[in-house]
């Protein structure tokens, strides 16, 4: 089946893993994703700004995916899903936002269409693809691992718009990574925002939001944390470092995106899925027994 | 009737209240009874001290030009829990986007990164130009190199109708 794909900001400008996972893992599910053409910011930066003006931003993207004929629109980013499904519910309801957002819309000559269904790679593969889908394609499995994983919030919340997975009790993370044979453990963080949002405004408050999650993940002695966000994912890996001096203590934990994991069961080739960005992933650090099953043919290991 | 903050003299204003309450849709901050549930869940709390009812009060007070030349409003982290677990449809989260709006629609002080990012919006149609990353091994790598497909930007019809949007 086709689904169309919007990449939002984040993936395509610096995020590179989680566009290069998601290209590589969909095919094995017979899943070929289109890009949208000339898509645009969802305006989830904007909405500070100027409410409308990023609602049309959104509601653009989502013509632009009415237009490729596609239902399915998969939207991997957490802000850029939320935006677009707050934008979808409000012009649906709303005629006067959506009067108004249509006009500017004709412009271009795009038209918004209200049967677009948005997707998160979380629901995708939870609810469309199914979990025992995903246990069937799975070639290597993480038996004897341990990870936790992290939702994110805007793809939980608020759930009166439509949300991937429960507001307070988020489960199907848990249930695709427990689908590549690995376990998942529950813990008390499991909601805590990574503080993104606020990276660029308040920067210690949001480094101290991220290092206060890995540390209380990291003493839980679990194999990796897994996430879906390339916001949350940025804060996790990249800032890594940055973040474990503002919560004291040396942070190291291995934090990959749920498609990484996802293709090493498949057995796809390390560097496909664009392993060696992830800073915080250190294959060294893991224990044997998870060093076995991550680095398939020890190449990876050799070079560092 | 206008009220007066004892501690500050600072004088409600019913005119931006109305600015305010005309922007939000489906939510009513008239209707929070200050059971501060927001505030209890709030991520900004801590470390910023956000208080979501405090500024839902202030709103229905009408001490909005208070609100909007404060810090306070740009500390939130918009993980919308507040949204989530209101009982009321009050929704603080809201209400602080609106502030947000009003305060730059007013000029008053707004991190500069957000009016960045409405430029290169303008200019690529994306917030940020394309990086250059590095892997774990120091190696430069960009879009190509990772064998990525290139990026097709919108043409400036997207432009002007964007300019449209901010101006309405």
């Amino acid at each position: 089946m086709k689904v169309a794909i919007y990449w939002g900001c984040e993936i395509p400008t610096a995020q590179y893993a989680y566009e290069m996972s998601i290209r590589q893992v969909f095919p094995h599910f017979d899943i070929r994703l289109v890009d949208l053409k000339g898509a645009s910011c969802c305006g989830g930066p904007v909405r500070s700004i100027n409410t409308s003006a990023a609602m049309y931003l959104s509601a653009r993207n989502l013509a632009l995916s009415s237009q490729t004929g596609i239902e399915d629109l998969l939207v991997p980013c957490n802000e850029c899903h939320f935006m677009l499904s707050e934008t979808k519910y409000r012009i649906d309801n709303d005629e006067k936002m959506r009067e108004k957002i249509e006009k500017l819309l004709a412009e271009e000559r795009l038209t918004y269409s209200s049967e677009v269904k948005i997707w998160h790679v979380i629901d995708l593969f939870h609810d469309l693809v199914k979990v025992d889908a995903v246990k069937a394609k799975v070639k290597r499995r993480f038996e004897g691992l341990k990870f936790m994983v992290h939702p994110g919030c805007q793809i939980i919340r608020p759930s009166e718009i439509g949300r991937v997975d429960h507001a307070e009790r988020p489960i199907k993370l848990d249930a695709l990574v427990e689908a590549l044979g690995a376990e998942t453990l529950d813990y008390s963080e499991k909601l805590d925002c990574c503080g993104a949002a606020l990276l660029h405004s308040h920067k210690d408050a949001a480094l101290s939001l991220a290092g206060s999650k890995l540390k209380a993940v990291q003493s839980y002695g679990v194999d990796g944390f897994v996430d879906s966000c390339p916001y949350c994912h940025m804060m996790y890996d990249a800032k890594q470092e940055e973040a474990a001096t503002t919560v004291g203590g040396k942070l190291s934990l291995s934090v990959l995106y749920y498609t990484q994991l996802l293709g090493l069961a498949l057995g796809v080739d390390q560097e496909k899925l664009g392993l060696h960005l992830n800073q915080s992933f250190n294959p060294n650090k893991l224990d044997a027994r998870a060093k076995n099953i991550l680095i398939p043919r020890g190449n990876l290991d050799d070079r560092l | 009737m206008s009220l007066t903050d004892l501690m500050t003299m600072a004088k409600s204003n019913k005119m931006l209240q109305r600015q305010i309450l005309s922007q939000l849709w489906e939510v009513h901050p008239d209707e929070c009874f200050q059971c501060m549930r927001c505030t209890s869940g709030c991520t900004s709390l801590k470390l910023l001290e956000l208080k979501p009812h405090e500024i839902v009060l202030l709103t229905n007070s009408g001490f909005v030009e208070e609100l909007v030349s404060s810090d306070i409003i740009w500390t939130c982290a918009s993980c919308l829990k507040c949204r989530e677990r209101c009982p009321q449809k009050a929704s603080p989260y809201n209400t602080i986007m609106a502030l947000r709006n009003l305060a730059v629609e007013r000029e008053a002080k707004v991190p500069e990164v957000y009016m960045k990012v409405v430029a290169q919006i303008l200019e690529t149609g994306l917030m940020q130009q394309v990086k250059m990353v590095t892997s774990r091994e120091m190696q430069p790598l960009n879009r190509k190199k990772l064998g990525l497909p290139k990026i097709q930007c919108p043409d400036d019809k997207f432009k002007s109708s964007f300019m449209k949007a901010l101006g309405g």
